[in-house]
């Protein structure tokens, strides 16, 4: 488990925590018409759509198979030291993950725009290479 | 030469970063604009400035550092305005409707939470609730995993039951917690998380928000339950009590204008 200090230092915010408050940061804040934005073409990429619950053949083979595995036996909740365990195992396990996924979407970002730069071109409309499609759901703000 | 604005603090700030390593490469040095009772905090807006790790990295440290000494607005990332002086215009402006967000966010910090389910977990609550599919899995089980068709239909019913859960939780977690906070704003969807909200919370009850937190993970042990925070007021800089509910179709996204 995570135990979140109460209070962080105020220099904070290293990579690690980058990540979970990015869209905070490219969502939320205050927007003053007067001023420009950055164009944030590109990173749509990150925000892509992973509902938790994919409903797909997939999903259901992967569910029909992990109910098979699970011990009943052993109840919800098992005895009170497993969960823990459990829950943390899984805990480090899906955020190695989804780090990862999300550094892989940066690179992917990073790639996009080294390989704008070398094109020479300054337009941020045109069509670019898109290397994790995804099953994302544009939001209105990307098409700014 | 345009100007990248970070946030906007009271000029009465106590730890204004200024100096502080801001956008670009090289780093821009952060700067202070003040204007009557306010201050904005810029940097030089480099060239061709994109949405990159880094930057957004500086953007939130800068706000980092702002916010832990003080009460700041934080812009959104990537808010570069023509000149200096259009933003001092602006700052006098709507220097009232600034001082009242100041004032009410003042010592006031935003915690995100974000929870999933552990995996494993929610399937055994699944299956022990329901006698369906515990039968379906047990048949399966003894069929030697049953047929392609038989998963189907057991997985099927597994992530419904999972869907439904996911949003019962998710309210669950917000109503965990919304009574150890002073407001609540959900977060951006579709980011893969059954909740996703922020909190607005005093400073100085911190430590009950995160005591909160800690019951509802133990309450709630087949979630994994991740805060972030103190965070400088991202989800809670708008909109501002004087427009009048209502008025706004989707308050997120409307600027201060």
């Amino acid at each position: 488990m995570t135990v979140v200090p109460a209070q962080q230092s105020g220099g904070g915010g290293g990579s690690s925590g980058l990540y979970d408050v990015l869209e905070l940061v490219l969502d939320r804040g205050l927007v003053i018409d007067a001023f420009v934005r950055v164009s944030l073409v590109g990173i749509e990429i990150l925000k892509i759509d992973v509902r938790v619950v994919v409903a797909s053949v997939d999903t259901y083979l992967r569910f029909a198979e992990a109910c098979n595995r699970l011990d009943l036996e052993a109840g919800p909740r098992k005895d009170p030291g497993l969960p823990d365990l459990v829950g943390e195992m899984t805990e480090s396990g899906a955020r190695g993950k989804s780090k990862g996924a999300l550094s892989g979407a940066a690179e992917t970002i990073s790639d996009a725009f080294k390989q704008a730069r070398d094109d020479g071109s300054e337009r941020q409309g045109e069509s670019r290479p898109r290397a994790r499609k995804s099953t994302s759901s544009r939001r209105k703000e990307e098409q700014e | 030469m345009s100007t990248y604005v970070y946030g906007i603090a009271a000029s009465s700030h106590p730890g204004l970063p200024e100096g502080m390593s801001g956008v670009g490469d090289p780093p821009r040095p952060v700067r202070i604009l003040r204007e009557g009772d306010l201050v904005a905090v810029v940097s030089e807006a480099p060239d061709g400035l994109r949405p990159k790790r880094k930057e957004l990295l500086a953007h939130q440290n800068v706000l980092s550092e702002a916010g832990a000494a003080g009460c700041v607005l934080p812009m959104r990332f990537g808010s570069v305005a023509p000149d200096d002086n259009s933003i001092t215009a602006v700052l006098a402006e709507r220097a009232e409707h600034y001082k009242e967000r100041l004032q009410a966010l003042d010592n006031r910090v935003e915690y995100n939470v974000k929870a999933n389910h552990v995996e494993e977990a929610v399937l055994h609550q699944v299956m022990a609730e329901s006698p369906d599919i515990r039968g379906l899995a047990e048949a399966n089980r003894q069929a030697g995993g049953g047929s392609y068709d038989d998963k189907i239909r057991l997985g099927e019913l597994v992530a419904a039951a999972v869907k439904a859960k996911e949003a019962d939780d998710g309210a669950a977690v917000q109503r965990a917690l919304a009574s150890a906070a002073d407001d609540v704003s959900a977060g951006p969807e579709s980011t893969g998380w059954l909740a996703n909200v922020s909190f607005l919370v005093d400073r100085d009850s911190a430590e009950s928000f995160l005591a909160a937190v800690e019951q509802l993970r133990n309450d709630m042990p087949h979630l994994e339950v991740r805060v972030n925070g103190p965070l400088p007021p991202y989800s809670f800089v708008e909109p501002g009590p004087a427009e009048p509910a209502g008025t706004v179709a989707s308050g997120t996204d409307t600027g201060a204008g």
